[in-house]
């Protein structure tokens, strides 16, 4: 899978979380989460859930932790695609 | 440490079914604070309401925290709450009326806990209603200097959210502090601070919405 496939995906991850979908529509690797996208903190579980259901990984707590923006995102899961492969 | 962490938890925005999934409640409680549940006190306490209750009081850990350490992560379960306490004849209300305040929790129905994160241990005092759950964190036991506030808010979009829980923290400094012109803003960390004048006014605060609710905490001393 490579980053730009990642990336179309967590669009429809993060799409249920967001009210700013013109700024979902758009973007990139430093996209804040919070930030930008407005995502309350409280919706970061359900993310880093449906990440691991949509890519069948496992996402622990160190790295859950690196998930700042949409690049340490993808970072992750790419990461943890290698390893389950 | 002198700073201020709150956190507030809409409950009609949280999935239960979700919640009560072990794959969920795991990311956010260690198998320690699980058992916490199983202490008497709790029976009167739905399961889901447990999990985000220690979601918010950690949450607001990491707010206090922060302020002072901007590289601090927020790994819940590196946030330990390893004592937590039902208040005496606990029962679950409505929260009632459009928004309340209050210093202190002196003869209110609060959840007090102790949470260790490294070697910081830190306080925190909990209000839950049927609609929202609300922590407030301090450095001490002792919340008589901890201000805080409470509304309900008609849009939920996070641009309104934020400027009405700033609009409301404001008309509570401006009345405690007898003063006009105070400012909030926030750093490029996100830590919220208080201008007047320009000038830092020297009171930590923390802000906090979740859906139809926010909220916000300060200390009145140092």
């Amino acid at each position: 899978m490579t980053r730009t496939e990642v990336l179309d995906e967590l669009k429809k991850v993060f799409a249920p979380y967001t009210t700013n979908k013109e700024m979902l529509a758009s973007i990139n690797d430093d996209t804040d989460l919070i930030r930008d996208l407005k995502i309350n903190s409280a919706n970061l579980v359900d993310i880093i859930i449906d990440a691991e259901a949509k890519y069948d990984i496992e996402i622990d707590y160190d790295s859950a932790d690196k998930i700042i923006n949409v690049g340490t995102c993808i970072d992750v899961i790419m990461e943890k695609l290698t390893q389950e492969k | 440490m002198i700073s201020a962490g709150n956190d507030i938890i809409s409950l009609s925005a949280i999935d239960i079914t979700r919640t009560n999934q072990q794959k969920f409640y795991s990311k956010i409680l260690s198998p320690e604070e699980k058992e916490i549940y199983n202490q008497p006190g709790f029976t009167s306490v739905p399961f889901e309401n447990f999990v985000w209750l220690l979601w918010s009081i950690k949450e607001a850990a990491y707010k206090y925290l922060k302020r002072h350490n901007p590289g601090v992560a927020f790994i819940p379960v590196k946030f330990v709450v390893t004592e937590l306490h039902v208040p005496n004849d606990y029962s679950l209300t409505s929260f009632g009326g459009k928004q309340t305040e209050g210093t202190g929790f002196v003869n209110m129905p609060v959840f007090k806990g102790i949470i260790k994160v490294g070697d910081d241990t830190i306080y925190s005092n909990s209000l839950i209603y049927r609609e929202l759950i609300f922590s407030t964190v301090n450095g001490d036991d002792d919340f008589e200097n901890i201000n805080w506030g409470i509304k309900i808010i008609d849009r939920v979009d996070a641009e309104y959210q934020s400027a009405v829980v700033r609009a409301f923290l404001i008309d509570r400094l401006q009345r405690f502090f007898n003063v006009d012109g105070i400012v909030i803003d926030k750093n490029t960390g996100g830590i919220p601070f208080v201008l007047k004048g320009g000038a830092e006014f020297g009171v930590v605060v923390s802000l906090s919405h979740h859906e139809e609710f926010v909220g916000y905490s300060f200390r009145s001393q140092s």
